[in-house]
């Protein structure tokens, strides 16, 4: 009797197959596409894993969502609708060589701020949290438009780049979404604190 | 008829599969352009978003603007929008829609005119057979205005859900992200 693989025709036709199959795909194509950053998916492979290769810039991405959510449901959309924007603006400042002071500090500071308004549920206004975080949304684009590599695609890259800033927000946005529950809460502001030694982490260069 | 050798290496970005039709391969192309994409998708948001829906007026205003892209691109018009014209545009569709406040009508029919003609000038075929080329620019030309119209009624179909409006937002938020970082990659280039 013949397996499902076998009548299917594909070697890896089965159910660890489907998963393998893409993934050794995927694996030849990150091993072929390192040699170069050139052309629109490198660029776009380059984009979208350069807001997920710094820890601080990933807490503090998170931090923008799970606070929004925290806040409530305006905040919740409202954050990281003005998070890209600005950051596109810093980003966009670096790429045309003006320099900024303490750039490094304000990232690290976004994750202590960020983190330690969750763990300690603080509730400004909206506005003044669009504030807040537009501010550290300046730093955190302009480190990354100053490591934006020559050689990408601008397009791609950027494309690559906003999308994975996106979808690190999501991840807060559903890390916030816990509130729902008591316990919920406890591990929000855990994670918020969380966030906040890692900041500190940061800023005192232990990390 | 497949499309030839030829033409392969003149489509300006397009894709070319051997064994389709000239249509079929002309159909394609806006989907392998990203900044085309980026402005296919700004501005169907922006119109789908409208409260009430109108797409009638500002699709045949994008139909008529887009052939005129394309037939300026046969008469010896600039082959290829430059990426910062397409992602000025997308800039400011993004915006509009991440604002999520009404638009007048005026300036959505000004926003279809430059994407439509932006959109066609850089879908130009350079050389082949004029019937190719023909065939080439009218899969284009479907394909550009079809994906506006299922993508704008798709996101009408989600302004009923609150959730979906905000989302709406956020996509809007990325795309003027992603034009800012560009235009100012150009502006650095052509300061180089």
């Amino acid at each position: 009797m013949k397996t499902k693989s076998e009548t299917s025709g594909c070697p890896s036709g089965g159910f660890p197959g489907k998963i393998l199959s893409p993934a050794i795909f995927l694996a030849l194509a990150n091993t072929a596409s390192a040699h170069t950053e050139k052309g629109a998916v490198g660029g776009l492979e380059s984009g979208f894993l350069h807001p997920l290769t710094g820890l601080d810039h990933v807490v503090a991405m998170v931090a923008v969502g799970l606070w929004g959510a925290f806040l409530g449901k305006k905040a919740m959309w409202a954050l990281p609708v003005i998070f890209p924007m600005v950051m596109a603006l810093g980003g966009a400042v670096a790429v045309l060589g003006v320099p900024l002071p303490f750039v490094e500090t304000g990232i690290a500071l976004s994750g202590v701020v960020l983190g330690l308004m969750v763990a300690l549920t603080i509730r400004p206004p909206l506005w003044v949290a669009g504030v807040i975080v537009g501010i550290f949304a300046v730093f955190h684009g302009h480190a990354h438009g100053t490591e934006l590599p020559e050689a990408a695609s601008p397009l791609t890259y950027a494309i690559g780049f906003v999308i994975a800033t996106g979808l690190l927000h999501l991840c807060g946005i559903a890390f916030g979404l816990l509130t729902k529950w008591p316990w919920g809460t406890i591990a929000i502001r855990i994670g918020g604190a969380a966030i906040a030694v890692i900041g500190f982490l940061f800023l005192f260069k232990v990390l | 008829m497949s499309i030839d050798g030829n033409l392969k290496s003149t489509l300006l970005g397009h894709v070319a599969v051997e064994g389709w039709s000239d249509i079929a391969n002309g159909a394609i192309h806006p989907f392998f352009n990203p900044a085309q994409i980026v402005v296919l998708l700004g501005l169907a948001l922006l119109l789908g978003r409208q409260i009430p829906l109108r797409v009638k007026g500002p699709l045949i205003v994008l139909a008529a603007s887009s052939a005129i892209g394309l037939g300026l691109t046969l008469a010896g018009f600039s082959l290829g929008a430059p990426i910062p014209v397409l992602t000025g545009i997308a800039l400011f569709l993004g915006m509009l829609t991440a604002i999520g406040y009404g638009v007048p009508d005026a300036v959505i029919l000004l926003l279809c005119v430059a994407a439509g003609v932006s959109l066609g000038l850089d879908s130009g075929v350079e050389k082949g057979e004029p019937v190719t080329i023909a065939k080439v620019m009218a899969g284009t030309w479907i394909s550009l205005n079809l994906t506006i119209l299922y993508l704008t009624l798709a996101t009408s179909n989600a302004t009923g859900k609150p959730w979906a409006v905000t989302g709406i937002r956020i996509l809007g938020s990325w795309i003027v992200a992603i034009s800012l970082l560009v235009l100012a990659f150009a502006l650095r280039s052509n300061g180089a």
